[in-house]
């Protein structure tokens, strides 16, 4: 039942891996920003949950709070930094660079404010119940599983249904077009970083109860996420969220194969693969540059 | 204090070299990797394996330091050919987190989260390299060179091919530039250089182990070429010397505890990398005739 057990482990993983990189997509495919900052809107909106919900803020309002702090990050992000950078001819590699500067500097805030050990919180949601015999699965598992079931659902009839849903599609496809339609582009990606920065909240909140949070989770979700972003084609949200459920069974199933000290890296070899093999990923669009 | 001093700028020569091999990567090549320190780290273990066991002449493990960075360097190269920009920075961090697996693994070959321990000491020869003024002398003669090779490679068909590619690679594929074995030769050339400051290191040290060879090695040899400013031959000095010199003016300063100076520093860097690229993208220094 080892394998089983480790499958369900992997899916809990990949889900959230799953919802961090469609945001991520969200935000790369709307404005072609290489948000790699993503990973500090997560460790960000966990941390300004933990402490409100350890200072007495009931739940949902601490939840509320995360998402606030992630939202307010990732516009903030797009209105002073990344909006000065594209004012001059930018390569892709100044907004990296920025946006790794800003990282660095998210994860020495937290580790100034909140120190460098794990930060946990205890809830009996994450104690597992034998679901077969020696399956053993915790209720935060289908919390996991509804809350990513609705977000992509959510997602999907936003995207396809709505004016600002659509507006984001087109501006991922032709900015100049949009703008002649008379849309405002500015304002779509200051949504499209709105919705892909709350998109990590679930994420923070679910892996805060399950694992814990330290100051560097955020580079290494992001790094999670990137590897998903490509796994599953760049700027493809469903790509995103397959990519992030397959690099979360790998982790976990490479356990079974290797040493526990390689789970991190199988994650990378399945990029690498993909890279070398595949690169526009299991759902990209060939290139056109 | 005069000891401090010697160790202190040795480390920013090795620290030097560094920062010029990355580069040779992103300055020239427009290869924008983030896991220099995997070849740095691999230099280091090559060099640090043939002082241990075969002579602890700098200028043979310096060879099999840039020997063996070089060889590898195809992991690199390879999804640099195939992918670029986002793809590639992405497939450097992976190399990188494997790469730290792959050392803290090894343990027959790099002593695994130990490290080697007692590498003799250097020399250079025939002459030993044990005064700490002899090894910042013979670290700072590699660093010039490397300086010079860089400026004689730069200056020549090789880097202005080079540097055509990073601009437009379509253009200077159709002028007759074989993209693909020029990049190559970048990348090789790029991490030979991390190989060398490698060797330099573990003769320098005496000691190695996997926690000089991490992401976050990686991403500050990164600061160092940014924000010295890409692209030149004096900018990666100057970043090397601004970052390196940065804990020590810190530990200066009344009111930061000591246990707390490693964090005001990541804090520092990233705020100017930030700031860099919003207000100034080209690095501190900009070269005037940056455009020919």
């Amino acid at each position: 039942m080892l394998f089983a057990q480790l499958v369900v482990a992997g899916i809990q993983t990949g889900l959230l891996y799953a919802l961090t990189a469609a945001g991520f997509a969200i935000i790369f495919g709307a404005t072609r920003i290489f948000h790699v900052a993503q990973g500090a809107a997560f460790a960000l909106a966990g941390y300004a949950f933990l402490m409100s919900n350890a200072a007495g803020l009931a739940w949902p309002l601490a939840a509320l709070l995360a998402v606030v702090v992630a939202v307010a990050f990732g516009v903030g992000m797009e209105r002073w930094v990344y909006r000065p950078i594209q004012r001059h001819e930018a390569s892709f590699f100044t907004v990296f660079v920025a946006s790794f500067g800003v990282t660095i500097i998210a994860q020495s805030l937290i580790e100034v404010s909140f120190g460098r050990g794990f930060v946990t919180l205890s809830t009996p949601l994450t104690q597992a119940r034998p679901l077969l015999p020696g399956l053993y699965v915790a209720p935060v598992f289908w919390i996991a599983l509804a809350v990513t079931a609705a977000l992509f659902l959510g997602l999907a009839v936003f995207l396809r249904f709505t004016r600002a849903g659509i507006g984001l599609r087109a501006l991922s496809e032709s900015p100049e077009l949009l703008r002649s339609y008379g849309l405002s582009s500015s304002r779509l990606s200051v949504l499209a970083f709105a919705i892909g920065s709350a998109l990590c909240v679930p994420g923070a909140i679910l892996t805060a109860a399950v694992t814990g949070l330290q100051p560097s989770i955020g580079a290494h979700v992001m790094l999670i996420s990137l590897a998903a972003t490509i796994v599953g084609g760049i700027g493809s949200v469903s790509g995103a969220a397959c990519g992030g459920l397959l690099l979360g069974i790998a982790e976990n199933l490479s356990i079974t194969l290797l040493n526990t000290q390689w789970s991190e890296a199988a994650s990378f070899i399945v990029l690498f693969a993909f890279i070398l093999l595949r690169p526009r990923g299991l759902f990209g669009l060939a290139s056109t540059r | 204090m005069i000891a401090y001093l010697v160790n202190l700028a040795t480390l920013t020569t090795i620290f030097a070299v560094l920062a010029t091999s990355l580069n040779i990567l992103i300055g020239y090549g427009g290869i924008f990797s983030i896991a220099q320190a995997v070849f740095f780290g691999v230099g280091a273990y090559a060099a640090a394996q043939v002082a241990l066991h075969v002579t602890p002449d700098l200028l043979v493990a310096s060879a099999a330091g840039a020997g063996a960075a070089a060889l590898l360097s195809i992991c690199l190269a390879l999804p640099a050919l195939r992918v670029r920009d986002e793809y590639f920075v992405i497939a450097s961090l992976g190399l990188q987190m494997l790469a730290v697996t792959v050392f803290t693994e090894a343990t027959p070959i790099t002593g695994g989260f130990g490290g080697l321990v007692g590498i003799p000491p250097a020399s250079l020869l025939g002459l030993p390299l044990t005064d700490p003024n002899a090894m910042l002398a013979a670290c700072l003669g590699f660093l010039v060179l490397v300086l010079v090779l860089t400026r004689v490679l730069m200056r020549g068909s090789f880097g202005r091919s080079l540097m055509a590619i990073r601009d437009n690679d379509t253009a200077a594929e159709a002028l007759g530039k074989n993209v693909m074995v020029l990049k190559t030769l970048a990348v090789m050339l790029g991490c030979a250089y991390a190989g060398i400051g490698g060797a330099l290191y573990s003769a320098q040290m005496q000691f190695i182990n996997v926690e000089s060879f991490t992401l976050d090695q990686s991403v500050l040899i990164m600061a160092m070429v940014i924000i010295g400013g890409t692209g030149t031959l004096i900018g990666p000095l100057v970043g090397t010397v601004l970052i390196l010199l940065l804990p020590a003016a810190l530990s200066f300063i009344p009111g930061i505890p000591p246990t707390e100076i490693g964090v005001v520093q990541q804090m520092i860097y990233g705020l100017v990398m930030t700031l860099l690229m919003i207000f100034r993208p080209g690095g501190l220094v900009t070269l005037r005739t940056r455009r020919q």
